[in-house]
């Protein structure tokens, strides 16, 4: 009796997994497969080819939209993690004037939805001439309140001994940040980082808005004008194109995946 | 090696005073214990002299150097913590080199330290482990170790044997004693157990509320504690007290409470003997116990009492008895031990008896 349980879960739970799966599954197979067989729901062709790549690598950048994409992420990623851990240790471990009103201020961020201050923004990064730069693409977002604050709240259980040991080594604070906090803070440093990156991997609409150069656009962004501007002419191209615009994401997670995991229980934070 | 001096140290955490016009010379080579209960602010001042804490009024020197407003690696001194502070994700050899290295001592000079410290901590098999592999008092040696390989001007430990179960402590105090007399390093030592203290130190200060309430060599806190306090604080089991009267009957000098009355020498007390309330103190190992005998009456040193409870602790028995509403505790070496509800003589020796007037000590003998 307990085995027919057994083999009903698992064959529940093997479906569950599949509807999830299944879609990329495809998507992935359909980009090997010429035109006529997007009909069908398999996963193999008998004609797979590299055509959709071929043709998307021809009619856009998608090679430079890549590193843009990863020049801007990654930039975004490292600032985020070095200026936001400066800012979260010095808001949970040093004592200093104004320090509970810094706490409210950053708190106080995450109350303001996006939305609100993309037109502020917008009309700040063309008064200073941003516009169709990297720079527009960046500066935005090299600091992050919930980034900040989730460092913060793992910076507090660090116990002061550790500091004061250090400083008793003779280490000042920028030093016991890096070679003390950070090596113990694996998990919510992985999880910040890969927030971050696919956060900043995945945002079509600020780069809309201020970049309108093709050879600066990122690649959700020149994947979004290929698609609607129809150049890619067919789903088979969109799908590669897409495929390339997850990939790195998929590599990110499955490198940080068991931090990933971990801190996502720890903190209670819900993906 | 170098003295300490605490001059006018005050240390206030808003309007929270938490160490109170604090004066002290640690001299050359001396393991100093700080010992108070918690609140006390031995971590305080310890932690000002480690630079950890800013000092609000006064000024702190190792030998002529003013340290008051120096940075904790400026200071030439090193810690033993609590918890042990090691870094979780170095090796021991990391732990024990880093200081150095961060000090760009020449790496042959590192390894000879780390190798001596090891060597005299044990530690040598340890070496390459992480702290999470390590006991809790391989941890402390390690802790040791890095304080150690520094060769500082001043040691300073914080209850470094707090964490340690009750046989592993007395081997490591035995262990930091042992140390400390080899390496003739000034040292500072704050604890909350008094038999540390006691065992320890050269000399001890004894601090309440943020104020010394005596310094002394662990004897003199012991034979003549200079107030209530030390003299509750110091000694396993504590001091009885009774609060009584001293009065003067027919030539002879007496101590009356209630349903406790017995003579005092009065040879050995000051010429100016306290009249009216005092509070008696007498240490559980200066009364003699024994069971009355049907007809004898009680000797006039002696104070009659019920047992209410006896602990056999192998060579000491503790007897807890009622003497009218007080409870006392005697500490024994008796081979016979009376039983629970017995009525018992104690002579209190009375050369050991401390009379304290509004908390100070005024008399006892030693």
């Amino acid at each position: 009796m307990k085995i027919f349980k057994r083999i009903a879960l698992y064959g529940v739970l093997a479906v569950a997994a599949l509807t999830f799966i299944y879609p990329f599954l495809w998507m992935a197979a359909a980009t090997f497969k010429p035109r006529a067989e997007f009909g069908s729901l398999s996963l193999f062709s008998a004609n797979a080819t590299f055509d959709n790549y071929r043709t998307m690598w021809e009619r856009a950048p998608f090679g430079r939209a890549l590193l843009n994409s990863m020049l801007v992420a990654g930039t975004i990623t490292m600032s985020v993690l070095v200026f936001g851990s400066i800012t979260a240790y010095a808001m949970a471990r040093l004592r200093f004037r104004g320090s509970p009103w810094l706490n409210a201020a950053t708190m106080g961020v995450l109350l303001i939805p996006g939305q609100l201050t993309l037109i502020p923004m917008y009309t700040l990064i063309v008064q200073v001439g941003l516009i169709d730069t990297y720079a527009a693409l960046i500066l935005p977002y090299l600091f992050n309140a919930t980034a900040i604050l989730m460092m913060r709240q793992f910076f507090l259980q660090i116990p002061q001994s550790l500091i004061d040991s250090a400083r008793m080594d003779g280490m000042g604070e920028m030093r016991i940040l890096f070679t003390i906090f950070w090596p113990l803070s694996k998990p919510v440093l992985s999880i910040v980082a890969i927030f971050t990156f696919m956060g900043s991997w995945n945002e079509v609409l600020w780069p809309l808005l201020v970049v309108r150069e093709q050879h600066l656009m990122t690649l959700p962004q020149l994947l979004t004008v290929f698609s609607l501007g129809g150049g890619a002419g067919s789903v088979g191209v969109m799908l590669a194109a897409s495929m390339v615009l997850v990939i790195p994401v998929v590599i990110a997670y499955a490198i940080l995946q068991r931090n990933f995991i971990e801190s996502m229980a720890g903190s209670g934070v819900k993906g | 090696m170098p003295s300490v001096h605490f001059e006018h140290v005050t240390k206030r955490f808003g309007a929270t005073t938490v160490v109170d016009d604090f004066n002290l010379d640690v001299e050359d080579g001396e393991l100093l214990v700080l010992v108070g209960g918690s609140g006390s602010g031995k971590t305080t001042i310890l932690r000002m002299l480690a630079g950890l804490e800013e000092v609000t009024e006064g000024k702190i020197r190792i030998d002529e150097t003013d340290v008051t407003s120096l940075p904790p690696r400026a200071r030439d001194v090193a810690m033993v913590f609590q918890d042990y502070g090691l870094y979780p994700h170095m090796t021991v050899r990391e732990n024990l080199s880093l200081g150095l290295r961060l000090r760009k001592v020449a790496t042959t000079e590192i390894d000879r330290r780390v190798t001596w410290a090891a060597d005299m901590l044990r530690l040598e098999p340890l070496l390459d482990r992480k702290p999470k592999q390590l006991s809790g008092g391989q941890q402390q040696r390690v802790a040791m170790g890095r304080a150690m390989v520094r060769e500082p001007l001043v040691f300073l430990f914080d209850e470094p044997l707090s964490n340690l179960d009750a046989g592993l402590r007395a081997q490591m105090r035995i262990e930091i004693g042992g140390l400390q007399r080899r390496l003739k390093t000034t040292t500072v030592y704050v604890t909350h157990d008094q038999v540390e203290a006691m065992t320890l130190g050269d000399r001890i200060v004894v601090l309440a509320d943020g104020k010394i309430q005596q310094i002394g060599r662990p004897i003199d806190l012991y034979r003549a504690p200079v107030n209530l306090f030390v003299a509750g604080f110091v000694g396993t089991p504590p001091m009885n007290f009774v609060t009584g009267l001293v009065a003067s009957q027919n030539g002879s000098i007496s101590f009356a409470a209630e349903g406790l009355n017995f003579a005092l020498l009065e040879k050995r007390m000051p010429s100016a003997m306290p009249t009216g309330a005092v509070t008696m103190g007498i240490r559980p190992e200066d009364m003699e116990v024994d069971v009355i005998d049907n007809g004898a009456g009680p000797a006039t040193d002696s104070v009659q009492g019920r047992v209410v409870l006896v602990e056999r602790l192998g060579g000491t028995s503790h007897i807890h008895f009622d003497a009218g509403p007080h409870r006392l505790l005697a500490a024994v070496q008796n081979e016979r031990l009376p039983a629970v509800g017995d009525a018992i003589s104690v002579r209190m020796h009375s050369e050991r008896i401390h009379l304290f007037v509004d908390d100070e000590r005024v008399s006892s003998v030693s």
